[in-house]
């Protein structure tokens, strides 16, 4: 209830509700219940037919098993347990690094452009800045994300490959985060998404398992270089680019203090901000089964193996920008109002009846009355979702006052 | 009319607190509904403004005040005041030591910035007694 960064939980008559329009999936409460209370929406309970299906495997995966397992072993597994085709996304993070560069270039001659740009990537910080700060959704650059990219290409390869339709091919994403479900059925960053569900490394976590084989000697493995699997990590994206005044951050408090500052209009003089609501990036994703550090602990060991050089070819790249390839059909939005829709002077008359029931409280930040914290409880009163004898000072308070009375 | 006053205070040279008061007025606005755009207008104002007392001002109160129409606020210090009222508001003109330079600061861009993100802005200031800045920003 209290790690939610928009005081979206409540904790009333020993359960747990959340206010729908404030959730923005990042997790965060997933990580930190010790009971279980909460879960991620993902696709592994709606069916799917496995032959039908392909694989759009975020690189985290590689990172779960050790060092002692390579990607294309992992991909072998998946492919194994009845999956129509994995499709890594590594060279597609390669390419969308050669993209907003590229986007970045060209709008650096452009001075009204807004500084810094934010990574459409992490879909946690796209929901973020739509709820809470909207005026810096057009500091996102309308390029489609690694993962949507994967999907759409695959689907075009595959039926183009085995002569069958587009639709009756749905791809799947094997991935760390909690929010790439809701970013496929409402995507902020495209008009429509090219995945068809999401599934949690944790819930595929004990069949690979079963499937891992070695299959060749690892040195050998076929791979794109270390840049893909380096994403994982805080400050991966911006490692994969060059020539540019990058800035990397993780972690969902720090997101929102960084956020504040660019809103304030600080940090114009960076040109691209990699934010990743959690720490240590994608790697410590609350979908996760490998402890960050370990996995981190991987990747390193990968990269070394798979070398830091750029793999795909820049001339023909800009030919596919120039094309609108890796154009987004929308700006990133809309914003979303949370709030209920009230008139300044409404809102000014509610906030005076906010501060008066707040000044009321004790300011202990129990949480015994269901709600994060004080100020929280405050507005939910006075917006008459709850009352104040919730608060257990109060009622004590007055029961006091009462027995005083009554003269016992 | 309704109205909303909020006041605070801002201590000089305290770089570990410094902005802090535009956060809060920052998340107040959002919390009241403000449109987006308005909201990033005056935390830009907030937060110049907040900087200034920071590094350049004494003793800092700031006033924040909304009502239907309008946002103000009102920075008022009893530092050194303001030599030339005109210069300070050219753009890339600063007093910034070298010091503040170093940390990023002195760009002369400070009530350039306020000046361009707010509607009407009053500068009051007397050498020796303080200064005085009050913005204004129209809501609708």
């Amino acid at each position: 209830m209290k790690v939610c960064p928009t005081k979206a939980i409540r904790v009333k008559n020993r359960t747990v509700s959340y206010i729908a329009g404030d959730c923005i999936d990042c997790g965060e409460c997933i990580r930190a219940c010790p009971r279980g209370a909460v879960s991620a929406h993902t696709t592994e309970n709606l069916k799917v037919e496995k032959t039908k299906t392909i694989l759009s495997v975020s690189p985290v995966l590689y990172t779960q098993f050790g060092p002692g397992y390579a990607p294309h072993e992992i991909d072998a597994a998946l492919k194994s347990m009845g999956y129509y085709d994995v499709y890594d996304q590594c060279e597609m993070q390669e390419m969308f690094n050669v993209a907003m560069e590229l986007y970045i270039n060209e709008n650096r001659k452009n001075k009204d452009a807004p500084w810094p740009l934010i990574s459409p990537v992490c879909p946690v910080v796209v929901r973020l800045i739509a709820y809470r700060f909207p005026s810096l959704l057009r500091n996102i650059p309308p390029i489609i994300p690694p993962r949507e990219l994967v999907a759409r290409e695959s689907k075009k390869n595959a039926a183009q490959r085995y002569g069958i339709g587009e639709d009756d091919i749905n791809v799947l994403h094997v991935t760390p985060c909690s929010a790439k479900m809701i970013s496929i059925k409402d995507p902020l960053v495209v008009k429509h998404s090219s995945l068809y569900g999401a599934i949690g490394i944790n819930k595929i976590y004990n069949d690979v398992m079963k499937h891992l084989r070695h299959v060749a000697d690892i040195d050998k493995a076929p791979h794109s270089s270390g840049i893909g699997i380096g994403w994982c990590m805080s400050g991966g994206e911006i490692a994969g680019m060059e020539d540019g005044n990058f800035l990397a951050v993780s972690g969902m408090q720090e997101t929102i203090q960084y956020l504040e500052k660019i809103e304030m209009g600080l940090l114009g003089e960076i040109d691209y901000v990699e934010f990743r609501t959690c720490a240590e990036g994608c790697i410590g994703g609350p979908l996760t089964v490998c402890d960050k550090y370990q996995a981190k602990h991987t990747i390193q060991r990968l990269v070394r193996l798979f070398g830091p050089e750029r793999t795909v070819k820049c001339g023909y790249l800009k030919q596919l920008y120039k094309k609108g390839w890796y154009s987004s059909d929308r700006e990133a939005g809309p914003p979303v109002r949370t709030q209920q829709v009230r008139s300044i002077a409404d809102a000014i008359e509610r906030q005076k009846e906010v501060e008066k029931i707040h000044k009321m409280l004790p300011g202990k930040e129990c949480g015994v009355c269901g709600t994060p914290n004080c100020e929280t409880f405050a507005e939910d009163v006075a917006d008459g979702k709850a009352t104040v004898e919730e608060c257990v000072f109060i009622k004590c308070f007055k029961n006091n006052t009462e027995k005083k009375r009554e003269g016992r | 009319m309704a109205e909303l006053e909020k006041t605070y205070t801002v201590k000089p040279r305290d770089f570990i607190r410094a902005g802090e008061v535009s956060i809060q007025i920052q998340s107040l606005l959002k919390s009241m509904g403000v449109t987006p755009d308005i909201v990033r207008r005056a935390s830009v104002c907030a937060y110049e403004s907040e900087m200034n007392i920071v590094m350049y001002g004494g003793e800092g109160t700031f006033t924040l005040r909304v009502d239907q129409d309008m946002i103000m606020i009102r920075a008022c210090d009893d530092g050194p005041g303001i030599d030339d009222i005109e210069l300070a508001f050219q753009e890339g003109y600063s007093t910034a030591t070298p010091e503040y330079r170093e940390i990023g600061f002195g760009a002369g861009m400070g009530l350039p910035n306020i000046k361009k993100n707010s509607d009407e802005i009053q500068v009051e200031s007397h050498k020796g007694e303080g200064t005085c800045l009050v913005i204004y920003i129209k809501i609708n």
